[in-house]
């Protein structure tokens, strides 16, 4: 589905690279998460494989054709859904969502469907100006699936909404990739990286350093932990204790042996503690 | 064509929904209809003539049947302000008109001519002569006005082109348009057929309500296609670096200084200094729309003005190409 050869992007046609010898490969069904922090590369990269950027250097193809010479009809097989909300404020959200569906020449998704979907077919004659952040970001997502696209570029698809929308937009995605849509997954947001990507890529000052499924990752580069409260003298006490050190095994069998166990469970490594591990940065 | 006529139909709908197509689609009706307002009858501004208090009532009596007579203490001042307005003085039984030099063609001799019969009224002639027509059909003012609101109508076409543009960036939604299959000509299209159509339908509110029915309006609208080209140039190039409204219209603001230029240039400048403003398509359209006002133009000058017009905004359109596009991206 995507094809990328040693991209570089330089905003200011210099040496100063945004993205320096960016390589990866997505195939058709899959949820690829391109993960790191803000100003790493990751919306540069997705400006140049969604034409919005001039490729300045490296090859790319994206369904199948090469953006460097991009055809328009290119567009009908792909759906982008901006980080910022993008939509006309003047016209309602209906009118928004049919101007668009009028711009694609495939087949397209019904408006009304789609409004519902997000829980805004309530406000689907109401002007878009008067929504709320979280309501402009849920009229952009829905807008970018428009034309059922093959390939879905989703930029920041939860960042700044409340959990529970958050969580219908995932379960979007992973309906949507289960009828065959593939997806290119932009975040700083390691847990829904980690929720929905089959494959990700770390990428950070614009390289990428490392791209595996998150399982692959957290037994690579993971320690398992387990995490134990237990009465010690009448006092709740809390120890986190590594399944690998030999002490902190011994630890863990003479705390199982007093009986005095509150709760107890294992904590695997998240995405965030191993981004940090192998790229020494946080994703903030 | 499906998604050039969608563009221009969101734009009408975003338009209509702050007002702003209709304020823009009322301002020609609004400024044709004070204008007409304004503009006096033919017959009372053809002819302003101006005379010394003590001129006895006789003369005054005759000159007012053909002339608006107006009684002054300072006649020569009164002569050399802007209007035109003639001085006839009375002395010792002849009469002597004072002109200033810029009145219109032909106004002086008609007044030598009015003269001339009063000073012979006691001679009996072969023939009754009448004097029914001045042979000025049209007040300069209606003239220079509509021409001044016809070219002006084309920067507020490029006003609305400006204006929608400024809403795409201040969205962002451009780029949203940017990953569907819309070209980038089909855009660009959409964008600006809105501001042609309201161009030309600006022009034909002017020239009915001004009365011009019997014109060339093949040749209207040829002149005024070629000029708002220019119009919308400007709009473009403005539009797609703006992402404030008010700041937009400050920067198409600055157009009317060589409109104004051009116009004001081409009523007062003296025949040998008018090729000062052949840089300006403003002038080329002043000409011939003038012309076209005064049923005067031909096809020859019609294509030629237009060519010419055309010819400085694809030199504009070079120079600003660049601006636009990276605009557009």
């Amino acid at each position: 589905m995507i094809k990328v050869n040693g991209l570089y992007h330089s905003y200011s046609n210099d040496e100063n690279y945004a993205v320096k010898n960016v390589e990866f490969e997505i195939s058709k069904g899959e949820v690829f998460g391109f993960l790191g922090p803000s100003g790493a590369g990751k919306s540069t990269t997705q400006g140049v494989l969604t034409g919005l950027l001039p490729l300045q250097k490296g090859e790319v193809e994206v369904v199948g054709y090469n953006i460097r010479h991009p055809k328009r009809e290119m567009f009908n097989k792909i759906g982008v859904s901006f980080e910022q909300s993008n939509v006309y404020g003047k016209l309602t959200a209906l009118e928004n969502l049919e101007f668009y569906r009028k711009l694609f020449d495939v087949e397209t998704m019904n408006s009304m469907d789609l409004l519902k979907w997000v829980g805004l077919d309530h406000v689907a004659n109401k002007k878009a100006g008067e929504f709320s952040k979280g309501m402009k970001h849920r009229l952009t997502f829905i807008r970018s699936m428009l034309n059922n696209p093959e390939l879905w570029f989703l930029d920041e698809p939860t960042t700044g909404l409340d959990p529970a929308i958050a969580s219908q937009i995932k379960d979007i995605v992973k309906e949507k990739n289960k009828q065959g849509a593939t997806v290119f997954l932009t975040t700083h947001n390691m847990y829904v990286a980690d929720e929905l990507c089959h494959r990700v890529a770390f990428i950070i000052d614009g390289e990428i350093k490392l791209i595996d499924s998150p399982r692959n990752l957290k037994l690579q580069h993971g320690e398992k932990f387990v995490v134990v409260e237990h009465l010690e003298n009448d006092v709740i006490k809390k120890e986190q204790l590594s399944l690998i050190i030999d002490r902190d095994k011994a630890r863990l069998n003479e705390i199982i042996s007093t009986g005095k166990i509150e709760i107890m469970h294992t904590k695997e490594a998240t995405l965030e503690e191993i981004f940090i591990k192998v790229t020494g940065r946080g994703l903030k | 064509m499906r998604r050039i006529l969608n563009i221009v139909r969101r734009d009408i709908k975003s338009g209509t929904r702050d007002w702003l197509v209709i304020y823009l689609a009322g301002a020609p009706i609004l400024l044709a209809l004070i204008l007409k307002m304004l503009i006096p009858s033919v017959g009372d501004s053809t002819l302003n003539v101006a005379v010394y208090e003590d001129t006895p009532p006789a003369v005054v009596t005759y000159l007012e049947t053909y002339a608006k007579v107006i009684k002054v203490d300072d006649l020569e001042e009164r002569v050399l302000r802007m209007d035109d307005v003639f001085g006839v003085v009375i002395d010792d039984e002849r009469i002597e008109i004072v002109t200033q030099g810029n009145e219109m063609e032909g106004t002086v001799d008609l007044l030598k001519t009015i003269i001339g019969r009063y000073d012979q009224r006691t001679i009996d002639l072969p023939v009754e002569v009448e004097f029914t027509d001045i042979g000025w059909v049209m007040s300069p003012m209606k003239i220079e006005g509509a021409n001044l609101m016809i070219i002006f109508n084309t920067i507020l076409g490029g006003m609305l082109i400006l204006l929608n543009l400024v809403e795409e960036k201040m969205s962002n939604t451009i780029s949203a348009i940017n990953v569907t299959p819309t070209k980038r000509k089909e855009f660009i299209v959409g964008k600006g057929l809105l501001g042609f159509v309201l161009t030309l339908y600006g022009c034909a509110a002017v020239v009915i309500i001004l009365g011009f029915e019997g014109i060339n309006y093949a040749m209207l609208l040829v002149s005024v296609f070629a000029i708002s080209f220019i119009g919308a140039i400007i709009g473009f190039s403005i539009g797609v670096t703006s992402d404030e409204p008010i700041a937009a219209i400050a920067s198409m603001k600055i157009v009317f200084v060589p409109v104004l230029a051009s116009i004001f240039g081409a009523i007062y400048l003296p025949t040998k200094w008018i090729f000062i403003l052949y840089w300006s398509p403003f002038y080329w359209a002043y000409d011939v729309i003038k012309d076209i006002l005064l049923v005067q133009a031909t096809w020859g000058q019609v294509f030629m003005n237009s060519g010419i017009i055309l010819v400085i905004t694809a030199l504009v359109f070079v120079g600003l190409r660049r601006r636009i596009q990276n605009g557009l991206s």
